[in-house]
């Protein structure tokens, strides 16, 4: 009628817990002898090598599918997006125009960017191309490698170029530079062998009051065709991104400007509802002055 | 055309005469040997209650003195006042319920049991989790509350499942309340009332009828012919009369006093209530059935601890690489994130919902085969009792008198004692058996109820007491058309049987009822009776009642037709015809013959490990007798008095040091009374043949607690009120349910429809099975976990993007492994499961360290290297090698990051790469998917290879396999645009990148169990046999 509940003292628990880690009776380290602990070591060591055998074995035969040159499959990437150089965190550009160090950072990211794009660089490593049509290097049976890039200089950045800029790409002015880029996107015939260009507006209607005038380098916003399409990083070595610089001149300081920028091209759609970033990119500026 | 008047007696001699007489003595010393035992072990203050109880000294008052003490008057009753007073005092007379645990507790046990409590704790975490991502950025994705929210809907729904689940249970207490007599005649101020039963107080007058349930415990004043049935309290199956005298010193055998609860056949009677409520003897039964714990089914204790094990690994797991994710400069809030994650990943959500359904299939299945299961979890305790105690009558026996031997011409014949009587093999061309069959036939007052001429004959119902049913059964199997027998000879005269003067003649005539008989019948010539004929006589009889059967003497006598001319007015008062002087015609005796299918269930209990043990109220001559017919002591066993008589020493002079030379002990409720816990254990683990006869219900909780200490698991079978306690002391109590009363079905956790000891068998040979397939169904669904694991652990320390989402693992477990679960319950035992000793319950867990190491370090590391493959697969053919994946989490996950570079230079965004992440999981979830097939396949079998179990035996797991492709194919291409289930459209080449995993895993499992069987007992047996 009465269950005796087995309490066990503290002691005896340490007790039995002495005994299992090593018990002087049978020789057993943990419940088993060591011999049964060789055997267990043993046949992990085999089981577990044969399936990282296996594993290796199943991973080469899957990459064997898989080429170094261009991806298998592109199907997520049929809208390529857009970004904004400086990369800020959660692209916010805020420029305290007195505080020298909170555009410091940005000006030192972008020198670094845009090194690739020195003219002297350009013209030794990259064609002059013909604007307006692709610059298409296709294998046809042989192997074309590597493939050549078109020129993008840094001068046709014009003011945002920042050669011998004083003003660090405007920021210490309060008329910062940002610089839109379309993201690679390998054989991707961007525009449809029509011209494109990108447009800047203030989101909404106070942000487009707010964010005044800017101008664009290249003149209009224009991404030539040339610099498509593109190889992808082993066959087009020295592939320089076109690049599309926005001055804003007069931004309605201490007020935050929602500013979208998105490509106009044939091909490229900028209305999808889940991929904000599809053809089109969001930032927002701020310009402190005190 | 006149013919002569027969007049035939019957005598009834007792066959078990000198038992009764002893036992008559222990009967007060049975119940006094309980007292002692209460007193000795001072138990628990129920038994001191129900001590007390039996102390109950007013069946020994007289009239007066009962007056006197209940201050109530025998003629006018109590007054209408003073009733009111009482009732106020004693409160009414019902069963106080046992006190309920309310629903919505129940509910919300439900709510936090098992796993619930380890999810509850991740939702939690997820909307903390939320909570600080949005006081950063208020337009944080929504990714943890849709995860908290999913999270708590299942473990709602698993709670309410299991909860609608218990909730079919019954409950104890409802039989006894049922019982409670509505109405009751009560005398009160002089005048006869009808009131509510309810209201009867002590001291109140009431009178019964036949039919009627007695209202409380009554003190018998007056009775005309009343006779009671008190097979609900005692299990005696006998009417017994009541009368005002005082016959007993014990209260519970007195004929004045009736019980509560109990029914009045016949006859009617006026009594005093002398108790009320829950002081009735059934009140303290109730009580004390009540008052015995609710001990946990050894199903639920493998359960709860699979849990803990389960979950042990969980937290320890989780809070391991919190710190490591801590200590890796993760932030907290990250840390957290992976924390549910794991969490996640390593509770198997469905299977609790899976075992309680599994479980419920069998228990279906089980009530197809007449085996009725209350309690879910009994299912499984059946298969691993080990100690079945078995009552006697009506689950061993058929429970009906049936004749077993005849004697007459000198000779004993044996009768037939099967179901249906077919096989008579005895000689009846003797002219003595015309005579004897005409005495059977004509001698008897049974009838057969109209309308059954269809029924067989064994199967018609009889109106008429056992014994004479008997007769007319056996009379019409071999001599056709009783009735008809009877109408051509019409009964002129006659003195019943059961009528009290009858009654006392046939004890004054049982001394010797040969002395009454001058003459024999011996091959149809009637021979004087001498000295030798009635020697002959006395050894049949001594050995019949040997057998433990009730012997009945046949005489008769010619009446001559001068003297008894046809319009002779026979008086049965005055009698005026001779009743002696008879010619004794032969001896019939009959027995409540054992089933027929029993000796091979036994058997086959024995094979099974299954200690099967008689424990009965009956005399232990019959009980021995019955036992040895059905094998419960087999043939060539022999009990220490055996021995003794063979050997013709003193019982004391027997070896009893082990080895013993006897294998079988018959245990007297007396001797047990006597016995201290540890010789009680002595016997029972000593003996492999027990019976215990002449057992008090008490006795039976008493002997049931011997065989739990000996952890065994025990399962008792019981039809009374009286077996309550010990079929819920028992781990799995079974009441018979045609014969059992409710509160014994109610105590009990399972109910054989059929009342026979066989579907017991099947019951054991269903849990055994239902046992091994929980251990496959659990070793498939632990499989995954380390699947579903190892994403998280390589994600936070090499810094993938992630491999497999949370709500994806949901998917799995709730959804297509939810079905290929069950299936495996269908599955069919890989050998003969009733050849194995049952499990011993501390020793052969249902989840083992073989079963866990083999499920997650073996299959389960080769299905996430297999899952692995499909995602490597995903990324590499879309762009990111796996190379290129190591370290990329942080720049992966960073919502401002919409130009990351691929193994090619191309450039993805945010979204782009958690359209791709989406693909991965459903690259992951199909690798498990379909590696979960094979781990299906393979888990059919824990020692047989899949091709001796047969690969199509079980369609249900080819049903399982197909609802596992078409939810797959629903979730990644119907559901693949729904955000929040992070689901998307996948190549269909994807879908086999895990085949040659998949059957590496088979493979593999194949080889194992060939090693299983080539080397039984070595290394590897023990270390991978689950």
């Amino acid at each position: 009628m009465v269950i005796q509940k087995e309490k066990k003292s503290c002691g005896q628990v340490v007790e039995e817990w002495k005994e299992f880690v090593w018990n002087p009776r049978t020789h057993q380290f943990m419940g088993r002898t060591g011999t049964s602990w060789a055997f267990i070591l043993l046949f992990y060591l085999v089981f577990y090598g044969f399936l990282t055998a296996m594993f290796t074995l199943t991973m080469w035969v899957m990459l064997q599918t898989v080429s170094d040159h261009t991806p298998k499959y592109q199907d997520r990437l049929a809208t390529p997006g857009l970004m904004i150089r400086p990369k800020t965190e959660n692209l916010d550009v805020i420029v305290n125009i007195s505080d020298t160090e909170s555009w410091d950072q940005h000006v030192q990211k972008l020198n670094k960017f845009l090194e690739p794009y020195n003219d002297s660089i350009q013209a030794q490593k990259n064609d002059v191309c013909r604007p307006g049509r692709y610059y298409e290097q296709p294998d046809n049976g042989v192997l074309n490698y590597p493939k050549r890039a078109c020129q993008f200089n840094r001068t046709q950045l014009g003011n945002c170029s920042g050669i011998g800029d004083p003003t660090h790409y405007g920021y210490s002015t309060g008329q910062p530079c940002v610089f839109i880029k379309m993201n690679r996107v390998i054989n991707f015939y961007a525009g449809a062998n029509q011209s494109m260009n990108v447009t800047c507006a203030g989101k909404r209607n106070e942000d487009a009051e707010n964010l005044g005038n800017f101008v664009m380098f290249p003149a209009n916003g224009n991404i030539d065709l040339m610099y498509f399409p593109y190889y992808g990083k082993k066959f087009h070595v020295n592939y320089t991104q076109p690049l599309v610089a926005v001055k804003f001149l007069n931004v309605t300081p201490n007020v935050e400007v929602n500013v979208e920028c998105r490509i106009n091209a044939a091909n490229i759609a900028t209305d999808d509802e889940r991929d904000k970033f599809a053809g089109r990119v969001a930032f927002k500026l701020r310009i402190n002055k005190t | 055309l006149f013919q002569k008047t027969l007049e035939i007696y019957s005598v009834e001699l007792s066959g078990t005469k000198d038992v009764e007489k002893t036992d008559k003595e222990d009967g007060k010393e049975k119940y006094r040997g309980l007292k002692n035992k209460c007193l000795d072990t001072k138990k628990n203050h129920q038994k001191e209650e129900f001590k007390k109880e039996l102390d109950l000294d007013d069946h020994k008052l007289s009239n007066k003195e009962l007056e006197k003490k209940y201050g109530t008057d025998i003629i006018t009753g109590l007054s209408s006042s003073r009733a009111a007073e009482l009732l106020a005092r004693d409160g009414p007379n019902a069963l106080t319920p046992p006190k309920q645990t309310s629903e919505i507790i129940k509910f919300l046990k439900q709510m936090v049991g098992g796993f619930s409590i380890l999810l509850w704790v991740g939702a939690f975490l997820c909307y903390i989790a939320f909570g600080i991502q949005y006081s950063n950025n208020p337009s944080s994705s929504l990714d943890n509350v849709y995860l908290g929210s999913v999270l708590i809907l299942v473990v709602i729904l698993t709670g309410v499942f299991a909860y609608y689940q218990e909730a079919k249970s019954t409950n104890i207490m409802s039989s006894f309340s049922k019982m409670i007599p509505q109405q009751a005649l009560v005398i009160r101020d002089s005048e006869k009332k009808v009131i509510p039963a309810e209201q009867l107080v002590a001291g109140d007058i009431v009178e019964v009828k036949g039919g009627d349930q007695i209202p409380a415990d009554i003190r018998v004043l007056s009775a005309q012919g009343c006779r009671v049935d008190n097979s609900c309290l005692t299990g005696e199956s006998e009417p017994q009369s009541r009368c005002c005298e005082f016959t007993h010193e014990n209260p519970l055998e007195t004929k004045n006093i009736c019980f509560y609860s109990t029914t009045c056949l016949e006859g009617t009677a006026t009594g005093l209530v002398i108790s009320t409520g829950d002081r009735t003897i059934i009140g303290h039964i109730a009580s004390l059935a009540s008052g015995v714990g609710n001990e946990k089914t050894p199903i639920a204790i493998e359960i709860e601890h699979f849990v803990h094990m389960v979950a042990g690994v969980a937290v320890s797991i989780g809070v391991l690489f919190f710190i490591i994710a801590v200590c890796l400069k993760y932030q907290v809030l990250d840390a957290i994130i992976f924390l549910i994650s794991i969490i996640v990943a390593n509770v198997p959500e469905g299977l609790l919902a899976t075992v309680t359904v599994t479980l419920s299939l069998t228990a279906k299945r089980m009530a197809k085969k007449n085996c009725l299961v209350k309690n879910l979890e009994a299912v499984e305790t059946l298969g691993s009792t080990s100690i079945i105690c078995s009552d006697k009558t009506g689950t061993l026996t058929q429970n009906r008198m049936t004749v077993a031997h005849l004697w007459f011409d000198n000779q004993i014949f044996v009768a037939d004692t099967s179901e249906d009587h077919s096989n008579q093999l005895f000689d009846q061309s003797s002219r003595t058996w015309a005579s004897l069959s005409k005495i059977i036939t004509l001698c008897n007052r049974a009838e057969f109820k109209p309308g059954q001429e269809s029924v067989p004959i064994m199967k018609k119902t009889v109106v008429g007491d056992a014994s004479e049913t008997a007769l007319l059964k056996f009379s019409e199997v071999i001599l056709g058309d009783v009735m008809e027998i009877r109408k051509r000879n019409r009964k002129v005269a006659e003195i019943p049987f059961n009528s009290t003067n009858k009654f006392q003649l046939s004890i004054h005539e049982t001394e010797d009822p040969i002395e009454k008989c001058s003459t024999v019948m011996i091959h149809g010539e009637e021979q004087p009776l001498d000295k030798s004929t009635a020697k002959a006589f006395h050894m049949a009889y001594m050995e019949l009642g040997g057998l433990g059967e009730r012997v009945l003497g046949f005489c008769h006598l010619y009446l001559p037709a001068d003297k008894f001319p046809e319009n002779y007015s026979f008086d049965i008062d005055t009698m005026n015809f001779p009743t002696s002087n008879l010619c004794f015609v032969g001896l019939l005796s009959m027995i409540d013959p054992p089933r027929s299918t029993v000796p091979d269930a036994v058997t086959k209990c024995r094979s099974a490990g299954i200690k099967v043990i008689m424990v009965t109220g009956d005399h232990p001559i019959t009980a021995k007798a019955i036992a040895k017919s059905v094998g419960i002591i087999s043939a060539n066993s022999e009990t220490v008095e055996d021995i003794a008589n063979r050997l013709n020493v003193a019982v004391e002079q027997v070896n009893k040091r082990p080895p013993r030379d006897a294998k079988a002990a018959v245990v007297t409720g007396q001797e047990l009374k006597d016995m201290s816990p540890e010789q009680l254990d002595e016997i029972l683990s000593n003996y492999p043949e027990i019976v215990f006869a002449r057992t008090s219900p008490q006795q039976k909780l008493i002997i049931v607690e011997g065989c739990q200490r000996q952890d065994a698991v025990v399962a008792v079978t019981g039809d009374g009120v009286n077996d309550s306690p010990a079929l819920k002391k028992a781990d799995i109590g079974i009441a018979m349910g045609i014969a059992g009363s409710d509160a014994a079905k109610n105590a009990a956790d399972m109910v054989l429809l059929d009342d026979n000891f066989a579907s017991i068998v099947t019951g054991v040979e269903e849990g055994r099975l239902i046992f091994d397939n929980l251990k496959k169904t659990i070793a498939y669904t632990l499989t995954k976990n380390i699947a579903e694991l190892c994403p998280f652990l390589i994600y936070i320390i090499v810094g993938l993007p992630l491999p497999i989402g949370t709500i994806t693992i949901l998917f799995i477990d709730l959804g297509t492994d939810i079905i290929p679960s069950i299936a495996l319950a269908y599955e069919k035992a890989e050998s003969d499961i009733m050849n194995r000793k049952p499990r011993h319950k501390k020793r052969d867990r249902l989840v083992n360290a073989p079963l866990a190491v083999y499920s997650y370090l073996h299959i389960g590391l080769m299905q996430a290297l297999g899952a692995f493959v499909v995602y490597f697969t995903v990324y590499a053919q879309e762009g990111f090698q796996p190379t290129s994946l190591i370290n990329l989490r942080v720049d992966w996950e960073k919502d401002d990051v919409n130009d990351l570079e691929d193994s090619y230079g191309q450039e993805w965004t945010r979204y782009q790469r958690r359209h791709l992440e989406w693909i991965g999981y459903t690259g992951f979830f199909t690798g498990i998917l379909v590696q979960q097939i094979a781990d299906l396949i393979i888990r059919k079998t824990r020692r047989n290879s899949i091709f001796q179990q047969g690969l199509f035996r079980n369609k249900v797991i080819w049903v399982g396999i197909a609802s596992q492709i078409i939810i797959g194919l629903i979730l990644s291409y119907g559901l693949g645009s729904v955000t929040a289930l992070s689901f998307a459209v996948l190549r269909p080449q994807y879908w086999f990148v895990a085949v040659p995993h998949a059957i590496l895993i088979w493979v593999y499992d194949e080889v194992r169990k060939l090693f299983i069987r080539l080397y039984p007992g070595s290394w590897w047996d023990k270390n991978m046999y689950y």
